[in-house]
């Protein structure tokens, strides 16, 4: 069973003459250990797939499924409250609260679902210290450099134990080597970590880290690649090759 | 190429024999897998320095086995050098077979363009998946050479993507422009003209 399933996935914004289609019956499937980037043009509704499968919003037809939980028959209290413990979200613009520490910030997922204050600092600090912050707990964003923040998002992210990671052009506020640091951290938040992540990103360099591209366009998957051969826990490809393509029509 | 200069900076660190050589270039370009010069090709190159006064022959170091010839620098030689590392060196134009396939679609008319850019970039996405794997394994703290080397490759790869997208974005104005043809220049000797009148 697939972790995430999207199915006939589409977003109408507006209404008659002035509606706009940002997805449009969009069919995706993402495994546990599965990194996967969506590449784009501006405007080709891949924000939009992303705040759809997080829960950040309802489709106008067809479904998502999280961990076999369709999001179609869930309260918004529900779907908070998934949202809470099985998604993690990492933004372009880290998103971090400037006046609290690393710890800080990390806890806050855990904070916000009721867990005691104490628990949440352990598990910040076990996740800070795996992304490699360990002499970073008491900084402030301000005191990071821009890498460092956003590790710190991604530890914020992993905090609650999600199955799912959503990015959202995580490297497009970072240099050249920061965006390989943070590429290389979200491939091993799927292989070493063994979450689904998916990532929105207009920078080929970064994509070609993931297991698969989609591209999408105007709304619709126009392409799919798969790359590399990884045989350390990248879930079911489907017996898919390297280097295998399919061109969607839908 | 760049070897004879290469050879011209090894020894100004210090005089070598031709085997240190091959081996101190190798070393530093992140070794044979990276570029590869063969024996013959450094003592062709130290003869023709010495034939034009740029290196003389040093010494001659004797070991158990046979000879190695040792070179040193001249003077101008050093001038040599200075005069490469002062100047700037001309970027490698190769010629582009992906540009050579597609014209060739589109005169042959039996491939669609639309097919060849996408199988193209594609490919260059599995490069790029390649590459950045290889780079990531390499050792930065003794690796630095192939890293940089790699560095190149990858943005070169992102460069080729880049123009994909933008052939594939006027292919249409492309094809509807005609295609190049060759001049036909007339040939052999110009044709007499009778006059019949008269």
């Amino acid at each position: 069973m697939s972790l995430i399933q999207a199915e006939n996935l589409t977003k109408v914004y507006g209404t008659g003459d002035t509606a706009v289609v940002a997805l449009d019956h969009v069919k995706l499937t993402v495994n546990p250990g599965e990194f996967i980037a969506v590449m784009g043009p501006s405007g080709c509704g891949k924000s939009t797939l992303l705040h759809l499968l997080g829960g950040l919003d309802r489709p106008s037809d067809g479904d998502v499924s999280i961990d076999g939980q369709p999001l179609a028959k869930m309260s918004d209290n529900a779907i908070s409250q998934l949202r809470r413990r099985k998604i993690g979200f990492v933004f372009q613009f880290f998103n971090l609260i400037p006046i609290l520490s690393s710890v800080e910030n990390a806890s806050l997922p855990l904070l916000l679902d009721g867990a005691n204050s104490a628990k949440a600092k352990q598990k910040a600090t076990e996740w800070l210290t795996k992304v490699g912050l360990e002499h970073r707990l008491a900084s402030r964003p301000d005191q990071l450099s821009a890498g460092q923040q956003q590790r710190v998002a991604i530890a914020r992210a992993l905090i609650t134990d999600p199955v799912l990671v959503l990015a959202d052009e995580p490297t497009g506020n970072l240099d050249t080597k920061s965006a390989d640091e943070i590429a290389g951290l979200l491939k091993q938040v799927a292989k070493t970590w063994g979450r689904a992540v998916l990532m929105v990103t207009h920078d080929p360099r970064i994509a070609a880290y993931a297991d698969r591209i989609v591209f999408l366009k105007d709304g619709r998957i126009v392409n799919e690649t798969y790359l590399g051969r990884d045989g350390n826990g990248a879930g079911d490809l489907e017996g898919h090759e390297a280097g295998q393509t399919r061109t969607v029509s839908q | 190429m760049s070897v004879r200069h290469a050879v011209l900076g090894l020894l100004a660190q210090r005089p070598r024999h031709g085997y240190e050589l091959r081996a101190a270039f190798q070393a530093l370009v992140g070794g044979e897998a990276n570029w590869d010069v063969k024996p013959a090709q450094i003592y062709t190159t130290l003869a023709r320095l010495e034939q034009g006064g740029l290196v003389v022959e040093d010494s001659v170091e004797q070991d158990t086995g046979p000879e190695k010839r040792i070179y040193a620098l001249t003077t101008p030689g050093r001038q040599a050098l200075q005069e490469w590392f002062a100047n700037g060196i001309e970027p490698e134009h190769q010629h582009d077979e992906f540009f050579l396939k597609l014209m060739i679609g589109l005169v042959s008319g039996v491939a669609d363009p639309y097919r060849l850019i996408h199988t193209q970039r594609m490919h260059l996405y599995q490069e790029l998946h390649d590459l950045t794997e290889h780079r990531s394994q390499a050792d930065p703290g003794r690796e630095l050479a192939n890293i940089l080397l790699f560095d190149k490759t990858i943005m070169h790869v992102e460069a080729d993507i880049r123009w994909l997208d933008m052939i594939e974005g006027r292919l249409d104005e492309i094809r509807r422009q005609p295609l190049p043809e060759p001049e036909v220049k007339p040939r052999g000797r110009p044709r007499k003209i009778w006059n019949l009148s008269g």
